[in-house]
């Protein structure tokens, strides 16, 4: 014991220039999202402008073939991608934690059969997934996506947390909490999820990333949110017919689904350090 | 009434014997070491003790703890019971402490459900860790109780683990190895504090140990434990000082020639 380790510092966050880039990135989307509730350069309804323009002082991404500002549409899409990142890594999470940490407590016959259910989803087609939740709901909207994708990622959820707190439910402290009669569920709260959250944390944002692409895809067929508030990937699809006289069209919405991806895989590495406490405190 | 009476326990998994037709009882106060080589069954004893063994190892026999019979009682009787009548320290400081957990968290834990079984204002929580990190001759407890386990020395850990033990006021601690990670001089601190805890507050001590100085320095009986059976029980004095069984004279001519091996050099 000595006295030095008194004076040192305080503790300060070691933050990674990746998490800075990501952050910004995802942060600029963000804020791009919420001012589409408030305020766009057009109606995205509207058809005032000409067809298949360049981008130009007027309209930044140029417009579509029915005359309606791109760049109206990309922000709009922006909102969309980040409601389905947040609903389906939501949902995602809910389900596959839940029953993840169950299945990690579960008697050995549940645990296979848990194991076995998760197996079968993640191998069970997206797409197919979302057509029976749009056949189930009467109609593509981006709630059916959402909650399809959310479906899909619960899987992916569950069967990482379920690894993860068998892990560390074999350590020491949680005998050691045992000894000294601390109740399971309470284990749980105060051991078990903050010790697999920092892993989770990283693979929730990159998941995020996942379904952003995963919508796009989906709406691309058809199965996410209808027009005017198409997402990207409608955005992509409705150009594909004008590619070579009008690429903007196409190349915009992709630029902005790329700049999201990469903002989020670039803050889901720098998240890792955040949740580490030995790097957490070192300088 | 013995404070633990353990009476012709057995532990088994898949139908090999991992400990059998072990019988002894410790009285409120007193102090047992329990020794033997690895793989001879202390931990698994003390496990079975807490009724903490894993599902595949099964105990038979009985196992009466503080009046309460632990094998094939359900999991909210033991809770209950776990804390109050018996708390663990471990051999190894460093993994039986949360990594993502302050310290003077892990030490509110029990502390909470002893004020609230004691009845006592919860108010008065963080006092009472300040207090049994002084209890245990921890410096700049205010400093420990805000730091990760991985901020402090190994020694230090053990401390902090002897005084979450602690804070549950067992009436029976239960010892595993608990100097064993630790180099030989903070060793002899851990060793001269819990006898001095054990002492001043009253409680039982059952000590697991392999190493036979470790264990005639801090404990009245012992009992030798071989694969599971027990070789030879009784004072220490006349156990260590003249082994009846050829096991125990073993033990002891080996801590001899260490001894004298030390002394020669």
């Amino acid at each position: 014991m000595t006295t030095i380790e008194l004076d040192r510092p305080a503790p300060r966050a070691a933050i990674s220039w990746t998490f800075v880039v990501g952050m910004t990135l995802v942060g600029i989307h963000a804020a791009i999202a919420l001012l589409t509730l408030v305020w766009t350069p057009y109606d995205p309804s509207s058809t005032a402008g000409g067809r298949l323009e360049a981008p130009s002082l007027l309209h930044w991404a140029g417009t579509d073939r029915l005359g309606r500002d791109l760049f109206t549409q990309i922000m709009i899409g922006s909102r969309i991608a980040l409601q389905v990142g947040i609903g389906a890594v939501g949902i995602g999470a809910a389900i596959g934690v839940t029953i993840g940490v169950l299945a990690a407590f579960a008697t050995r016959l549940l645990d296979d059969a848990l194991a076995a259910a998760f197996d079968i989803l993640i191998a069970f087609p997206t797409l197919l997934l979302a057509m029976l939740v749009v056949a189930a709901s009467d109609t593509a909207s981006l709630w059916s996506a959402i909650l399809a994708l959310g479906i899909a990622l619960s899987a992916i959820v569950g069967r990482l947390t379920r690894i993860l707190a068998k892990r560390v439910l074999q350590m020491d402290f949680i005998t050691a909490a045992r000894t000294s009669g601390t109740s399971w569920p309470r284990i749980v709260v105060i051991h078990v999820l903050p010790n697999i959250w920092p892993t989770l944390m990283v693979n929730f944002a990159l998941q995020f990333g996942l379904a952003a692409i995963a919508e796009a895809s989906l709406s691309y067929l058809g199965l996410g949110a209808p027009p005017p508030n198409a997402s990207w990937g409608r955005l992509l699809q409705e150009a594909q017919g004008t590619v070579y006289t009008a690429p903007f069209g196409a190349i915009a919405p992709g630029l902005a689904l790329l700049v999201l991806v990469i903002g989020i895989n670039l803050f889901a590495d720098g998240l890792r350090d955040v949740g580490d406490p030995t790097r957490r405190r070192s300088r | 009434m013995s404070l633990l009476a353990v009476n012709n326990l057995g532990i088994a998994t898949g139908g090999q014997d991992l400990v059998a037709d072990l019988s002894f009882a410790i009285e409120p106060g007193q102090r047992l070491g329990l020794i033997g080589e690895s793989g001879s069954g202390k931990s698994l004893t003390a496990m079975a003790i807490t009724g903490l063994l894993p599902p595949a190892i099964v105990p038979r026999g009985s196992v009466t703890l503080d009046g309460v019979e632990v094998i094939g009682a359900p999991e909210r009787k033991l809770n209950q019971l776990r804390g109050a009548a018996s708390a663990v320290v471990f051999q190894e400081p460093l993994t039986a402490l949360d990594p993502l957990m302050k310290l003077g968290n892990q030490l509110a834990e029990p502390l909470h459900r002893r004020f609230r079984r004691e009845g006592r204002d919860l108010a008065n929580i963080d006092a009472e860790i300040i207090a049994l990190l002084e209890r245990v001759s921890l410096p700049q407890p205010q400093r420990i109780a805000n730091a990760y386990p991985y901020e402090v020395s190994g020694g230090q850990r053990q401390r902090v683990a002897i005084a979450m033990a602690l804070a549950c006021r067992p009436k029976l601690l239960i010892a595993d190895e608990p100097t064993t990670a630790l180099d030989v001089t903070t060793q002899a601190e851990i060793l001269a504090l819990l006898d001095s805890l054990v002492r001043d507050l009253g409680m039982a001590l059952l000590f697991i140990s392999h190493d036979l100085p470790v264990v005639s320095t801090i404990v009245d009986q012992v009992l030798v434990l071989r694969q599971g059976r027990m070789v030879e029980t009784g004072p220490v004095k006349t156990v260590l000082g003249a082994p009846q069984h050829q096991y125990t004279q073993s033990l002891v001519a080996a801590a001899r020639a260490f001894d004298s091996a030390l002394g020669a050099s």
